[in-house]
């Protein structure tokens, strides 16, 4: 068991590694010279040739690749991401200022989430082909097909315009933020809420299902009881990546509120070509994606035997 | 009928599914001859108007007609989208067939390639190939497909692997066909079976990340009229002219609905058994595990 957990959290750092590896490669191969760009910001246009030259061998970019990577990694570790091209502010700070609100916002999303779509596939598998049954899986498909962005103009003009109840922009008071939350709650919550539906369904047609009837227990029981237990796998595996996905979302609803988060950072850093930050903003989501789906391994191996013995096997 | 089949009523009228992708794609095609006016005209005498006889869904603030413009962008997503389905179609079958083809060392350092692109979210890879590409109308595109070929290549990597080893593979080679013969006859075939059938249910996140692209200014440059560049135009106007907004991201919403129900609908009814979409998203998660397992052991032995 913890021999598994050992391997897996292994093999996650391998990825983060490889994946940090790939994309600073692809960084440096980018058209652009940082140092000039550094120049230029300190000593305007004219910035003279020797001045970028100095500027490249401080910050050690003349050294081979594989030497830039592991200084740059070793800082990172240290918490050290570098300035930002843009600003001239380091990294770290930016980090520290905005992190808050994009883990806010996608706790937030994630609970939503994670509440309304086990209710809305409850509701779906008890009324079963019923009338609610189709109107929540309309719900569900346009819910993940809807752009995010779209879902925002449309909350901003029922609670900000027309009811008023809701400020437009995320200021600090609670009430901002349930807009942004609940727009990027919208897509992982269809698409979770189908999981839902069709895994209970297929659950429901096992011969456990029908010996729980048997012995009397209303649907609603035999569903609670015993089909919710045994899509537990699935809807978190499900979940771990839907969780992932939101920060796209993130990244969309950040722009449309105006909210200083993560994704905001990170669209700033690809606008204005700012290499440091967008360095840096990509290793903290490869460390969350890989982290966020190991823990959901890990939990996925706790509680359900079977896969540990697969995997002991 | 098994239970999952009937849950999805659509299975049974694959007109219904078919129509609205059906329209879009000829709304598109025929846009330059059914736009009522020419979608980047600027007619200052008439800015932002509602719905009227001359503008049916009214003008934007520099008085260019909404529904031209609305029939227009169907278009413009409409080619961007099938050129970055076919360039990611094309790379990814290519590379995951030669990786599972080869075998060995290659298809190692292939695969992890793949598995990296993949454990990030598409259209962060993407995001982040515009920032190293710089933004504007063909870096979105190059930056799609470099988002989207991976997944095509483990699917074609997957088939090939499983083909492979097929008896009738054996007796095609035994009796001197080349490799590129059977590749081509024996083999492909079923890659794009599955391929094909996957990538029509991806049209609609394709079309979506487009739009979203766009949207935040990284897309689809101003003067053309895209859908998602249409709605942040609009934003400024939410108050007095809520259409600006409501109208593209209808647009959106309605298309990339019609291609989900469409991939949905494929994917019960042709994708081999276990593979519906429904399990799709599962399936990929539990071979991505199954693959990590294979290279463990790959690794130790």
């Amino acid at each position: 068991m913890f021999q598994l957990i050992a391997r897996r959290t292994l093999l996650a750092l391998a990825m983060i590694l490889a994946a940090s590896a790939l994309t600073f490669a692809l960084i440096s191969a980018a058209p652009g010279n940082v140092a000039a760009l550094i120049a230029e910001r300190t000593a305007g246009p004219a910035a003279s040739a020797e001045l970028v030259q100095s500027i490249a061998d401080d910050l050690g970019l003349n050294d081979p690749l594989p030497v830039r990577y592991g200084r740059w990694l070793l800082g990172s570790v240290n918490g050290n991401f570098g300035e930002s091209l843009r600003t001239g502010k380091p990294i770290a700070d930016e980090f520290a200022e905005r992190a808050p609100v994009t883990g806010l916002l996608l706790l937030a999303g994630g609970a939503i989430a994670f509440t309304l779509s086990l209710i809305i596939g409850l509701l779906g598998a008890i009324s079963n082909g019923g009338p609610l049954d189709k109107l929540l899986r309309a719900v569900s498909l346009v819910g993940a097909s809807a752009p995010n962005f779209f879902v925002a103009a449309l909350l901003v003009m029922l609670f900000s315009v027309t009811l008023g109840w809701l400020p437009a922009f995320a200021g600090s008071s609670a009430a901002s933020w349930i807009m942004p939350s609940l727009t990027i709650a919208l897509f992982p919550m269809s698409v979770l809420s189908r999981v839902v539906r069709v895994n209970l369904q297929e659950v429901m047609s096992r011969p456990f299902a029908t010996t729980g009837f048997a012995m009397g227990y209303t649907r609603f029981g035999v569903l609670a009881r015993e089909a919710l237990p045994n899509i537990a796998v699935p809807y978190l595996t499900t979940f771990g990546a839907q969780f992932t996905l939101m920060i796209i979302g993130s990244i969309v609803v950040e722009t449309v509120f105006a909210l200083k988060g993560i994704g905001a950072f990170f669209i700033e850093a690809i606008r204005f070509r700012d290499f440091i930050s967008m360095q840096a903003t990509l290793l903290s989501f490869i460390v969350f994606f890989v982290f966020v789906n190991l823990l959901v391994d890990i939990i996925c191996l706790l509680i359900d035997p079977r896969i540990r013995r697969q995997s002991n096997a | 009928m098994p239970d999952s089949l009937k849950l999805s009523s659509i299975a049974k009228w694959p007109w219904a599914v078919l129509t609205p992708v059906l329209l879009f794609v000829a709304v598109s095609i025929l846009a330059p001859w059914i736009t009522p006016y020419d979608p980047a005209a600027q007619d200052y005498s008439a800015v932002l108007q509602g719905f009227s006889q001359e503008h049916w869904l009214g003008t934007d603030y520099l008085g260019r007609d909404m529904f031209s413009r609305i029939i227009a962008g169907a278009r413009v997503s409409l080619v961007a989208m099938s050129i970055v389905l076919a360039a990611a179609l094309i790379i990814g079958v290519m590379v995951g067939s030669f990786a599972g083809y080869v075998g060995g060392r290659t298809e190692l350092v292939l695969i992890s390639l793949i598995d990296i692109i993949l454990s990030l979210p598409s259209l962060v890879v993407a995001l982040a190939f515009i920032g190293i590409i710089g933004p504007g109308y063909w870096s979105m595109i190059a930056a799609l497909t470099m988002a989207w070929w991976a997944n095509y290549a483990r699917m074609s990597r997957a088939v090939v692997t499983s083909e492979l080893h097929q008896p009738y593979i054996e007796a095609a080679r035994v009796m001197g066909a080349g490799h590129l013969h059977i590749f081509c006859r024996h083999i492909l075939p079923h890659v794009l079976a599955l391929v094909v059938v996957y990538a029509s249910a991806d049209a609609g996140a394709l079309v979506l990340a487009i739009a979203t692209l766009s949207f935040l200014g990284l897309g689809v440059e101003p003067p053309t009229p895209e859908w998602g560049q249409m709605l942040v135009d609009g934003m400024n106007y939410l108050e007095q002219y809520p259409h600006l907004v409501i109208l593209p991201g209808l647009a959106l919403t309605l298309v990339v609905s019609s291609f989900n129900l469409l991939g949905e609908h494929f994917a019960l009814k042709k994708v081999p058994k276990g593979l519906s979409k429904r399990r799709l998203g599962i399936l990929k998660k539990r071979r991505a595990r199954e693959e990590m397992n294979m290279l463990e052991q790959e690794a130790k032995a």
